[in-house]
């Protein structure tokens, strides 16, 4: 639940949560009722499922093409986003710089950052990071 | 429009253009990389099919809910293990993750009508 908390301390993050890849288990945190949270992780779910499938897909067309296994997807809609990485989810709005700290941290919880995210994060300011933050 | 500013895109590996029926029209890929036409073709099928989803998805849940801000689709991104595919109306960019910017992408995917 933790990630899910950090997501929420993100100004503009509307609400996060975490589905289970098999059944109906899911848990929340945001400006979402329990019946919109469990149909947006059924939601959540079958998409994941459907782009794991694409991958296997790819995957036989060229192997190790750098897509297997999926971390996530994002839907970017007119005022409001949907991120999954994992089996965690987010709705943000679309203000500016938003949508990659969410999904670096969604990343470094449940992705590919093995870093530091906050090293993660600086490296696109430049320069020696480490030396800056440490 | 040439494909050119959206290979500018931080950490972009190839640029790609496709119909609405998803067929890869044009393409350029960073040198270096791996990714063939044939995994781009593929690509560009699954992003008319992700966009098309995605849009479903977005007005049944606006429908459902009463919320609103999800219509209409702005773009698609699928976040592989080494790269994300950053998709838009007609245009996609492939990005590696170690530099992704997804507002980037975005940003530059509405300059070709997404």
């Amino acid at each position: 639940m933790r990630i899910i908390s950090q997501l929420l301390a993100i100004p503009g993050v509307i609400a996060a949560g975490e589905y289970a890849y098999r059944g109906d288990r899911f848990s929340f945190k945001g400006e979402m009722s329990p019946e919109l949270a469990r149909m947006a992780s059924i939601l959540c779910r079958s998409n994941t499922l459907m782009t794991n499938m694409q991958a296997e897909i790819f995957s036989a067309f060229a192997e190790n093409c750098g897509c297997k296994p999926v971390q996530g997807w994002v839907v970017h809609g007119k005022d409001v986003s949907v991120c999954v990485v994992g089996n965690y989810f987010c709705f943000c709005r679309n203000t500016r710089g938003l949508l990659n700290d969410v999904m670096t941290i969604m990343r470094a919880k449940v992705g590919d950052i093995e870093e530091n995210p906050l090293v993660y994060m600086y490296a696109k300011l430049g320069g020696d990071v480490n030396e800056k933050l440490y | 429009m040439s494909l050119d500013n959206l290979m500018q895109v931080p950490g972009a590996l190839a640029a790609f253009q496709y119909d609405d029926r998803g067929d890869l029209k044009a393409h350029q890929v960073k040198e270096g990389s791996e990714l063939t036409p044939q995994v781009l073709d593929l690509l560009a099928h699954t992003c008319v099919a992700n966009m098309a989803i995605a849009t479903m998805e977005a007005r049944g849940w606006e429908a459902l809910t009463g919320q609103s801000g999800f219509e209409p689709i702005q773009g698609f991104s699928l976040v592989g293990l080494d790269w994300s595919a950053v998709v838009g109306r007609n245009h996609g960019v492939v990005v590696k993750n170690r530099d992704a910017d997804y507002e980037a992408a975005f940003a530059a995917l509405s300059a070709y009508g997404a």
